[in-house]
């Protein structure tokens, strides 16, 4: 998968109504799209307000003074660049497709989704970056800005590859050294190992804005098997056999009051989240979270 | 009309039927491996449920009713007690027009003439001389018992043989108007031309004696005797009292329908095979004859001396002769009032109706059927 085939013009086109809008950004790395809530020296003014001692003089208003004799202010808001990480699980249970297009898994929906993250950042001037977590590995792209950057993030996202379980919390050391606070974190993945989950809550705790979209497959939502299986989890080799007609009630029912636990405890930390069930257009996921009214909006 | 099996053994097929079911039964306990990351909410509860069911159950319903009727078709179904009631109508060939309009005017009768294959009487009536009473007798063991028989006989035909008709049921013998048979040829004596060599000289004498007498009267022509290998004028019968091989033109002569007769130490061709037509008194053969082509040959199996053959000069020698090579035909005129066929033969049970052909029909629509479900359903699997 080549980086011009992993997004086509039209997807480009379409992520155009895109912003990655943070909630929590601070105005204080330099200047950037987004609005900030520090106030400080800017081109957009914000308030006026009294002196005070180790104001720099040049940011008090003179004409004001001469009107009022009083030293006043000039505060203004500073756009600063935003720092979006994407954070993709790359463990086996990824590599899960659905039987009736065995082509397309779950990590290929990632791949594309993480490349419209990147672009939409970049486009608008923020830093992106790419932590992978699967097996024993832990890919890393350095967030940074700039179209070299997406190529490179495009270079990394073909060579993931989708084994192993999910690192345990001491080796996912460098997501905390990397992510600093305040930034925008996407984590894609299937949410199926509490693991993940874990990770996002605590990155929110942590004064990180989290974004979680999770990808399950068509098998998963409807369970459609009506015939003998012999169920394998990918990930522990556990295999499970039964006729799946007499398992599907009690799938559903469960799997059902699992994912509702999963999104009250994201709401619960402030996580935003979105479900994309393969199959279904790529981009829905993107514009609920990214989408105009979405956002700084939600304020 | 009862439906019987004429061999039940072929039963035993249905133990097939466990085939398909093994089959069905098979599928559904080989699971396909299907990877699935959302183990841990199935294994919540495993259920382990050992529950007999069978995949696609009309295909499975379809493949049992094709290996039960194939075992019913082993097993030979047949309907008994098909009887076919009609009356039956025969006429000779031979009755007079009137008479046969009126049998063709009958609608309750199934009309057929009394001719080999029995044609049905709408058709021109087949030529040349059958065998009625054997034919009718045919006709007869056919017949279920009980339907009603009606034949229409000239008062004079031919055709008869030395029984009696005897059939299985009591028949209307009904002797009609006939058209007039055509008289009988006077059978003409042979004339026999007779070439010898040398060493049968003598012999030749016995068969000109033997030709001589046969004229029917004396018009002072002899018969065509002499001392070469010349072949006389076609349509005479040969004498060729020569030693060794035949030669090819008497063969070809033979072969079209002629006869001839050979001395004692002449050489059958190859292929022919010889079967003893006369015999003395002690069944030594005195004469053998064999089929060549369309004609006959006849080989006098003693040299034609007195010494050897002393029937040779009986006085029967000429007819005895005569009638090995015109074998007198039999009487098969007979008046049709005298030739009343009696009932009391026995019946022959009727064949029961065989039901096999319609089953193996109805098999083959099921296997197309059963290719067709299998198929499609492999069709919607794939799409």
């Amino acid at each position: 998968m080549s980086a011009p085939a992993m997004l086509s013009p039209e997807v480009r086109a379409r992520l155009r109504t895109l912003r990655l809008a943070p909630r929590l950004a601070r105005g204080d790395r330099g200047f950037g799209l987004h609005a900030s809530h520090s106030r400080g020296a800017g081109l957009e003014f914000a308030q006026y307000r009294a002196y005070e001692p180790g104001d720099e003089l040049r940011q008090v208003d003179w004409k004001l003074h001469a009107r009022s004799d009083r030293w006043f202010v000039r505060e203004a808001e500073r756009d600063s660049p935003l720092v979006a990480w994407i954070v993709l699980d790359a463990s086996a249970s990824m590599a899960q497709a659905d039987e009736a297009r065995p082509d397309w898994s779950r990590l290929d929906a990632a791949r594309v989704l993480a490349a419209c993250i990147a672009e939409v950042a970049l486009r608008q001037g923020d830093h992106a970056g790419l932590l992978a977590a699967g097996g024993d590995a832990l890919r890393l792209v350095p967030a940074a800005a700039g179209s070299r950057q997406r190529e490179r993030l495009q270079h990394e996202l073909v060579r993931i590859e989708a084994a192993g379980g999910m690192p345990d919390q001491a080796r996912l050391g460098p997501v905390w050294e990397r992510v600093g606070p305040d930034a925008l974190v996407v984590v894609l993945g299937d949410f199926l190992d509490p693991a993940l989950p874990e990770l996002a809550t605590r990155l929110a705790a942590a004064r990180r804005e989290v974004l979680a979209i999770q990808l399950l497959t068509v098998a998963e939502r409807d369970f459609p098997f009506d015939d003998g299986r012999r169920f394998i989890d990918p990930e522990t080799g556990q295999a499970l056999p039964g006729d799946a007609r007499a398992l599907r009630a009690g799938f559903l029912a469960r799997f059902g009051q699992a994912q509702r636990e999963l999104h009250a405890r994201f709401d619960g930390a402030g996580i935003r989240h979105a479900v994309h069930v393969l199959g279904e257009p790529l981009l829905r996921p993107l514009q609920a979270l990214f989408g105009a009214g979405q956002g700084s909006a939600g304020e | 009309m009862t439906p019987v099996l004429l061999l039940p053994l072929g039963l035993a097929a249905l133990a097939a039927l466990a085939l398909p079911l093994l089959l069905h039964l098979a599928r559904r306990q080989q699971q396909r491996p299907t990877v699935f990351a959302a183990l841990r909410w199935l294994q919540a509860r495993p259920r382990p449920r050992r529950q007999l069911r069978f995949d696609e159950p009309w295909l499975l319903a379809v493949r049992l009713l094709l290996v039960a009727l194939v075992a019913l078709l082993l097993a030979r179904p047949a309907l008994q007690g098909v009887v076919d009631a009609r009356p039956r109508l025969l006429a000779v060939p031979g009755i007079a027009p009137a008479a046969l309009a009126q049998a063709r005017a009958r609608q309750d009768v199934e009309a057929r003439w009394l001719a080999p294959g029995f044609p049905p009487l709408d058709v021109a009536p087949p030529s040349g001389p059958h065998p009625l009473a054997s034919l009718l007798r045919e006709f007869d063991a056919q017949l279920p018992a009980g339907v009603p028989l009606t034949v229409l006989v000239p008062a004079r035909f031919a055709g008869a043989d030395g029984g009696r008709l005897r059939l299985a049921r009591e028949v209307d013998w009904r002797v009609v108007e006939g058209e007039a048979l055509p008289a009988t040829a006077q059978v003409q004596a042979p004339v026999l031309a007779v070439r010898h060599d040398d060493a049968h000289r003598d012999a030749a004498r016995y068969l000109r004696a033997a030709a001589i007498a046969w004229r029917d009267e004396d018009d002072g022509t002899m018969p065509d005797v002499a001392a070469s290998t010349r072949l006389p004028a076609p349509g005479v019968t040969l004498a060729w009292l020569h030693a060794g091989q035949l030669p090819p033109e008497l063969l070809q002569r033979v072969e079209q329908g002629a006869q001839a007769l050979l001395a004692a130490d002449a050489a059958w061709p190859d292929g022919v095979e010889p079967a003893a037509a006369w015999r003395d008194d002690a069944g030594q053969p005195l004469l053998s004859a064999a089929r060549l082509g369309q004609g006959r040959l006849l080989r006098f199996e003693r040299a034609l001396a007195p010494a050897e053959m002393p029937q040779l000069l009986a006085p029967e020698f000429p007819h005895v002769l005569r009638e090995l090579l015109q074998p007198p035909p039999a009487p098969t005129v007979v008046g049709a009032v005298d030739y009343a066929p009696e009932a009391g033969a026995v019946a022959v049970a009727a064949e029961p109706f065989d039901l096999r052909p319609w089953l193996a029909l109805a098999i083959a629509l099921l296997a197309l059927l059963e290719r067709w479900l299998a198929t499609s359903r492999r069709r919607e699997e794939g799409a």
